[in-house]
């Protein structure tokens, strides 16, 4: 059994609304799966149905072959997790905070909670009370009951949230490491296509409640959409030289020639050659990518101006 | 270390940090005091005169000033104070999970959420009960300052069992508000809860039908309604029972079934 999470046809309702939609996925023991989707598209309902804090509508989720269920306890400590905003109890310091969750994980190491501190970088503020803290060491905070008890599986949703540039790049590397050097398989939430394309091997998008694409993640940078960028002094005679050489050419944002075509974006070189060789004086010849969060839009039906 | 050990230490240490035992404590001490109070103007009328009104109603309410008198206010304070006091620490212990959103880290542990459910009961049942015996104890020392005549041991027994069987009968009646706690996620509706049922168990009370709504029978049985203390009937006894573990069955079943936030 090679698979830390399953689900099948896993489904959730309120009332009329449909939150997640006959989801089934499955992520591999070691995997790093990033769960995209716009707020609202049920990733967090998701990640709460695997966690058995709510009860599916229908189908079923397993984790480690076991399937989910409040009273899963053995299974409860292969897992660590931090659900949507992190909380913590306000009148205990960093430290009590993680002591609490050491007991009740029923990890018996009390060096567990200096090893979360350390790893956390919670050092300064171990000895403060965690109404004290800033969103983002509160975040940290979480991630630190997250990883509390060595788990196999990490879900995090959203684990960034909060975290200055220096945080979020400090997080992707121990994400990486845990994963790289314990094997440790991690599912995360965001809507951050970019953050999660950097650290995820493989990606699913979910949208409206259901999974409408899941992918690896160089597939992913693959599927995104490539051109060649043209400028020349004499826009118009340009063009007309490449469509009468069988390029496809556009107009850009601003006026410059934008060529797509396997051949123009695998060979620039060949487009340059033709315009040089007509005495065209080309200003600027660059092969550009949809960007990431450009694709995602497309792929879920929405504008990058937000229309559908 | 069992699950239920380590949930009562996760339990007991959010209580010792917490402000809200000691501010408990402070509104449920005022009730021997102002007991004290009320005993002092009876004890002296002409000085208590001096207070107009006051003393008028001290009269009307209290009766007499001697320590019998004074043990039946204490127990009456406990019966309609204590269910306030009691309740309010209930919906605390269970609706700060809520309102710190720390209650989504207690549902997928190693420990059981049954567990972690039954050592929050232990811990409100033990603060309750430690704040009736605080009521007694400063009742003790406040009727030994306002020097109350008609002291005898055994009567100090029997205020001290009427008193704690009064304050039991209240904490079993608190265990919905902890249920109303965890459905409605948070303080809010619990807190509304609490004065609805306060209003109505006097209502009901003094239309005569208290001995059949549960929250009305411990003032009933603290001798709220006269000077003469009432028995429990086995009905009225019954129905607390009956409350209480409803109470708990539909906590517990909360916090199993339900979805969580």
């Amino acid at each position: 059994m090679d698979r830390a999470i399953l689900t099948s046809g896993l489904t959730k309702r309120y009332g009329h609304r449909t939150a997640v939609d006959r989801l089934s996925l499955q992520v591999r023991k070691g995997e790093i799966y990033g769960f995209l989707g716009l707020n609202g598209a049920g990733k967090t309902t998701t990640i709460r149905l695997l966690l058995g804090m709510i009860r599916p509508s229908e189908g079923s989720a397993w984790v480690f072959g076991v399937r989910v269920y409040p009273g899963a306890l053995e299974l409860w400590s292969r897992v660590g997790y931090l659900v949507e905003t992190p909380g913590a109890y306000p009148e205990l310091t960093v430290r009590e905070n993680l002591e609490v969750f050491r007991r009740l994980r029923r990890v018996a190491d009390p060096k567990a909670v200096e090893r979360a501190i350390e790893r956390l970088g919670l050092g300064p503020y171990a000895d403060r009370r965690a109404v004290t803290l800033s969103l983002g060491n509160r975040q940290r905070l979480g991630l630190a009951k997250a990883l509390l008890h060595d788990p196999d599986l990490l879900i995090l949703d959203e684990p960034m949230n909060g975290l200055d540039p220096a945080g979020i790049v400090e997080i992707r590397a121990l994400l990486q490491e845990l994963v790289h050097q314990r094997g440790v398989t991690v599912f995360m939430s965001s809507h951050l296509l970019g953050e999660v394309a950097r650290i995820a091997t493989r990606i699913g998008v979910m949208h409206e409640g259901r999974l409408i694409q899941e992918l690896g993640t160089e597939e992913l940078v693959r599927r995104c959409r490539r051109w060649l960028v043209v400028d020349a002094r004499d826009r118009r005679a340009a063009r007309a030289i490449l469509e009468a050489a069988g390029f496809s050419v556009d107009s850009g944002e601003n006026g410059e020639l934008v060529v797509t075509g396997d051949h123009a974006i695998a060979c620039p070189d060949d487009v340059a050659r033709l315009l040089l060789e007509r005495n065209m004086c080309l200003t600027r010849l660059s092969v550009e990518q949809e960007d990431l969060e450009s694709y995602f839009l497309r792929l879920i039906g929405v504008a990058p101006g937000g229309e559908r | 270390m069992t699950g239920f050990t380590a949930a009562m230490w996760a339990e007991v240490l959010k209580t010792v940090r917490s402000k809200v035992p000691w501010l408990a404590a402070l509104g449920i001490s005022l009730a021997p005091l102002m007991g004290g109070v009320f005993m002092l103007i009876l004890k002296d009328p002409a000085w208590a005169r001096r207070f107009g009104l006051v003393s008028a109603k001290a009269q009307i309410s209290a009766g007499a000033a001697d320590w019998p008198t004074y043990f039946s206010l204490l127990a009456q304070a406990v019966a309609v104070g204590g269910l306030i006091v009691f309740a309010l620490i209930a919906v605390w212990v269970f609706g700060r999970e809520y309102t710190d959103r720390t209650v989504a880290d207690l549902l997928a542990l190693p420990t059981s959420r049954v567990v972690i459910v039954i050592a929050k009961f232990v811990v409100v049942t033990t603060l309750s009960t430690m704040l009736a015996a605080l009521v007694y104890a400063l009742g003790l020392v406040t009727g030994g300052v306002v020097g109350l005549p008609g002291w005898s041991l055994w009567l100090a027994a029997c205020a001290a069992g009427r008193l704690m069987a009064t304050a039991g009968l209240t904490v079993v009646l608190i265990t919905p508000f902890a249920w109303a706690a965890s459905a409605g996620r948070g303080y809010l509706p619990p807190v509304g809860a609490v004065f609805l049922v306060l209003f109505l168990s006097q209502v009901i009370a003094a239309l005569g039908w208290g001995a059949y709504f549960p929250w009305s029978v411990p003032a009933l049985y603290s001798g709220v309604a006269g000077s003469e203390l009432q028995e429990l009937s086995l009905g009225s006894c019954l129905l607390v029972m009956l409350t209480g573990v409803l109470g708990v069955a539909g906590t517990l079943t909360w916090w199993w079934l339900a979805d969580q936030p």
